[in-house]
């Protein structure tokens, strides 16, 4: 797992950084490098699994973008060094690591690194059933997952389909129909009617849970999961089911699982979902933008939490600016062309 | 007899139904849908709405309402001194909203008001859960350790004890809450003299039984 990144004029994230726990939330305004982040990661995870650059070649550091990546231990003395030419092009990453096989376990990790931004669009069109092997980035080959999973361990997707429908109380089925050119197509049968809904005439954030759900049933899950909008398309009201998929990976053993933990980053906009998380101040982290950079902090490090979680929700202490990650505003009068006027 | 329940999550509202079944001595009918609040002080903000849609827009006969205490102060017998009111008191200030709220309100669906069932968990349901479990749970066992500035258990403890971990799956939370309150179902007296806010609930629901 990562255990920290330091970010040096890496977009809007200047001069951060950042320490991950197993499970972190990230909230903050548009343009504080939530995404960032995560690109952050993804780089690594390109690079790492490609040769690392001879130790000459590698002292050349360009001055440009930098992030340099810690690991958990048992591989906390490796060091991943990233630098970019531009924000475009990096492509130069140095490692030090104390012994050789201690990096190829770090990279082994990190080629399971996953990172998805859902389409409902996407996952609403049929799938070729050869693409099934791991949940697409934008989700778009969800049928064809499901309907390998379900060839390979019939039980284990029957237990995926009830927790399905236990959160999609209108439905009391899932198929996944055979389509023209060996594709699969999702579809759900309504409760009570003898009706099929098609993939494309569900709900987004129908779409959207039960491609959470299949990441959070996966078999071999993720070592790392970036998962951007975590809460897009769900009702306020489903954000704690939202929290428990995501907590089944990053803390599998408190689910009865013995495969190990992924690290799960997330970001959101909700109040709501950050209200999941009263009890785990520890796992929120606060983009904080100024100006033209931005910074991380955790929740967890504010002096004054306890004060803050007495007097009311996360949510509403957010919104209120409370903690920080909110947008500026520019408050002037509108032109008077464009403003409101009172009548008469 | 028609309730609402206004509960901070499934699991609380599953639990709250048996307990009151349990206190009543007979089922009740649950009038959809359930209310939400977002711990507090949400609940306290949403209440009025709450109430006033049940009184004019449903034939409900009463309003459930269960929050935690958190670190707030417990209500105590002194504050159910005619006139009394403790600020800091999360049950105080519930029954001052309701009774604020009701007595605005002329009759509807031929009843003069809402009935109330106010009851605060010390410091959290859970506490309830491990009634008759663990004897060192008990709301005189927080009060003495909020006094001596050292609170004899946390939230995140009382969850593990109850669910094994303090990240359970809902599903799980909701089998665990189930399980324990069926113990208290059949006999609520012990819940009661360990938790004042519990038994301030059966109360209320005693005071609705007697009245019809």
């Amino acid at each position: 797992m990562i255990a920290s990144i330091q970010f040096r004029r890496f977009k809007v994230l200047r001069s951060a950084g950042l320490q991950l726990e197993p499970f972190n939330l990230i909230i903050g305004p548009n343009g504080s490098g939530k995404t960032s982040l995560i690109q952050a990661i993804l780089k690594l995870h390109a690079l790492a699994g490609l040769p690392v650059p001879a130790a000459a070649e590698s002292a050349k550091t360009p001055h440009g973008p930098e992030l340099i990546f810690h690991f958990t231990p048992p591989h906390a003395a490796v060091e991943a060094r990233l630098s970019c030419v531009s924000e475009l092009v990096c492509d130069h990453l140095q490692v030090k690591s104390p012994k050789a096989a201690e990096w190829e376990t770090v990279k082994a990790e990190l080629a399971g690194t996953r990172v998805y931004l859902f389409d409902h669009y996407a996952m609403a069109a049929a799938a070729p059933r050869a693409n099934g092997v791991e949940l697409a980035a934008n989700g778009a080959n969800l049928a064809a997952v499901l309907a390998a999973r379900r060839a390979r361990d019939p039980a284990a997707y029957a237990v995926w389909e009830a927790e399905a429908l236990r959160l999609l109380p209108d439905y009391s089925r899932i198929e996944l129909r055979d389509k023209p050119g060996d594709a699969v197509e999702l579809a759900l049968g309504l409760r009570e009617e003898n009706e099929i809904v098609p993939a494309d005439g569900l709900s987004q954030g129908t779409l959207y849970l039960l491609a959470l759900l299949a990441l959070a049933y996966d078999p071999a899950p993720p070592s790392i999961l970036c998962i951007e909008e975590v809460d897009r398309g769900i009702h306020p009201r489903r954000l704690r089911e939202v929290r428990d998929m995501l907590y089944r990976l990053s803390y599998p053993a408190a689910y009865g699982l013995s495969h190990a933990p992924t690290q799960v980053i997330a970001t959101t906009h909700s109040p709501y979902l950050l209200d999941q998380f009263r009890d785990h101040p520890e796992e929120i982290v606060i983009a904080q933008k100024s100006g033209r950079s931005a910074t991380f902090e955790r929740l967890i490090d504010r002096p004054d939490l306890d004060e803050l979680l007495r007097e009311g929700s996360l949510g509403d202490m957010w919104f209120a600016g409370l903690l920080g990650g909110v947008p500026d505003e520019e408050i002037s009068a509108p032109p008077a062309k464009e403003g409101n006027h009172r009548p008469g | 007899m028609k309730l609402a329940i206004l509960s901070e999550s499934p699991a609380d509202e599953a639990a709250l139904r048996v307990l009151v079944e349990g206190v009543l001595g007979h089922p009740f009918q649950f009038l959809p849908p359930a209310f939400r609040s977002r711990g507090w002080p949400s609940v306290a903000q949403v209440m009025p709405a709450v109430i006033r849609h049940l009184h004019f827009g449903t034939d409900a006969t009463g309003l459930v309402v269960v929050v935690d205490s958190d670190d707030s102060v417990v209500h105590t017998a002194e504050h159910d001194r005619p006139e009394y009111f403790h600020p800091q008191c999360r049950l105080c200030q519930l029954r001052a909203i309701f009774r604020q709220t009701v007595k605005r309100l002329p009759p509807a669906h031929g009843r003069e008001h809402l009935l109330r069932c106010i009851g605060v968990a010390v410091p959290a349901i859970e506490a309830w859960y491990l009634c008759g479990r663990d004897d060192r749970v008990r709301e005189s066992a927080w009060i003495e350790g909020q006094a001596r500035g050292v609170p004899p258990y946390t939230r995140a403890e009382l969850k593990q004890r109850v669910y094994g971990t303090d990240r359970p799956s809902l599903p799980y939370e909701i089998d665990c809450a189930l399980r324990e309150v069926a113990r208290h179902r059949p006999d609520t007296r012990r819940l009661e003299y360990d938790f004042p806010g519990f038994a301030a609930l059966a109360a209320d629901l005693r005071r609705w039984r007697q009245g019809n």
